[in-house]
C-alpha cells in the first residue's frame, strides 16, 4: 500500500495502523501533523528551542518504536503528549542538576550562560510587554499549574483531552484550571505593582 | 452541583468552563443567572476572560522555514539509525561470541567437566558480552547528545 502523507483524508488510525504494518511513510503523516503543536508543547516546557527541537523529533521516534502498543481507539497526540513530557521533563530535571553542579563549583560564567538561555522570553514570544509579563507570570507558577494553563491556552485541547494528557479525572479540569488561572492573575498582578 | 443555587465558590469555577466553551446549556443558564444578580462574580468573570484572551494574543516565535522542512528527515534519521544500531549490535555479538567460543573451546569440550558448568559457563560469557555492546552503545549515544557536558570540565 502507497500512501501519500499529503493526502488530509488519511485518519490517525489508518496512519498508525499502517505504521503498526511497518510503514515507515505512514509515520510521515503523523509527524507532518503534529509537528508544530510538539515543538511548540515542548518549547513552552524548555524554553529553549534547540532543545525543543530535538526533544520534539526524539519523541517522535520513540511514540514510532512503541506505536505498536498503542491502542488504536485512543486519542494519539495525547498519547504522544505523554511521552514528549517525560522526555521533557528528565531534560530539565537533570539541566538543573547540572546548573546546579557549576554553581556549586562555581564556574560563574557557564552559570550565567545557562541561567540566561534558561530565562530568556525573548527566544519564545514576539516582543510586547504584556506577553513578557504573562510569561514571567506563567513561570512563577508551580509545574501542574502552569501546564495545564498551556494545554489550554496554547495547544489549545479540550477538557477531556487535558483530562487524557495528564491523567486526571475530566471533572476536576474544571477546577484546576480555575485555580491554576487564580495564581497567573494574582502573580501578574504583584509583577505590575514592581 | 445544584446548578439553581450556585454559590460564589462554584460559579468561579463554572466560569472557566464558559470562557472555554465547555458547558452545557444547563450550566451555562445558571451562571449566567449568579453573574447577573452577584457583582464579585461579574467581576471575575471579566478579569478571566481579560487574562485568556491576553493568554491566547501571546504570539509565539515562528521557527524559520527551514527548520519544518528538515523535521520529518531528522525524525527518519533517528529511525533509521535505530535500524543500523540493531544490526551492528547483532553482528558485534556474533563475533565476540565466536571469539569467546574459540577461546574457551577445549574447556567446553571437555566431557570431563560438568555439563552445568559448561552450560554456565557459556551463558555468562553470552550475559556479558550482549551488556557489554549495549553498554559501548549507550556511552556513543549519551556522548554525542550531550551538549551540557562540556560545560562540567
Ligand atoms: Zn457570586
Amino acid at each position: 500500500m502507497v500512501i501519500n502523507w499529503k493526502e488530509q483524508m488519511l485518519t490517525d488510525k489508518d496512519a498508525i495502523l499502517a505504521c503498526q504494518s511497518g510503514n515507515t511513510e505512514a509515520f510521515r503523516h503523523l509527524v507532518e501533523k503534529y509537528k508544530t503543536r510538539a515543538y511548540y508543547s515542548a518549547l513552552l516546557l524548555t524554553k529553549n528551542s534547540e532543545d525543543a527541537l530535538d526533544l520534539s523529533q526524539d519523541a517522535f521516534f520513540r511514540a514510532f518504536r512503541s506505536l505498536n502498543r498503542f491502542d488504536t481507539s485512543k486519542n494519539f497526540y495525547t498519547w504522544f503528549y505523554k511521552i514528549l513530557r517525560n522526555l521533557c521533563i528528565n531534560h530539565i530535571h537533570r539541566r538543573e542538576k547540572i546548573v546546579q553542579m557549576v554553581h556549586d563549583d562555581d564556574g560563574a560564567d557557564a552559570f550565567d550562560r545557562l541561567e540566561h538561555e534558561d530565562k530568556n522570553p525573548e527566544e519564545i514570544f514576539e516582543e510586547n510587554e504584556r506577553s513578557q509579563m504573562l510569561w514571567a507570570g506563567l513561570n512563577k507558577l508551580k509545574e501542574t499549574d502552569r501546564e495545564i494553563i498551556l494545554l489550554k491556552e496554547f495547544d489549545d485541547m479540550s477538557y477531556q483531552e487535558i483530562a487524557d494528557a495528564l491523567g486526571i479525572p475530566v471533572g476536576s479540569v474544571m477546577s484546576r484550571l480555575f485555580y491554576a488561572r487564580k495564581r497567573l492573575l494574582k502573580e501578574v498582578e504583584s509583577l505590575n505593582e514592581l | 452541583m445544584n446548578y439553581n443555587k450556585l454559590t460564589c465558590e462554584d460559579a468561579q469555577v463554572l466560569i472557566m468552563g464558559l470562557i472555554d466553551g465547555e458547558l452545557t446549556s444547563e450550566q451555562q443558564e445558571s451562571l449566567k443567572k449568579h453573574i447577573d444578580s452577584c457583582s464579585s462574580c461579574r467581576e471575575q468573570y471579566e478579569l478571566f476572560s481579560k487574562l485568556k484572551e491576553e493568554t491566547l494574543n501571546m504570539k509565539l516565535k515562528p521557527l524559520p522555514e527551514m527548520y519544518w522542512d528538515e523535521y520529518w528527515t531528522h525524525v527518519y534519521n533517528k529511525i533509521e539509525r535505530r535500524a543500523g544500531w540493531i544490526f551492528i549490535s547483532i553482528g558485534l555479538i556474533l563475533i565476540v561470541s565466536f571469539g569467546f567460543y574459540e577461546f574457551v573451546k577445549d574447556f567446553l569440550m571437555n566431557s570431563t567437566q560438568p555439563l552445568i558448568l559448561r552450560a554456565g559457563v557459556s551463558v555468562l560469557g553470552i550475559g556479558i558480552i550482549i551488556t557489554g555492546i549495549s553498554v559501548l552503545r549507550e556511552k556513543l549515544m549519551v556522548r554525542k547528545k550531550d551538549k551540557y557536558r562540556s560545560i562540567l570540565r
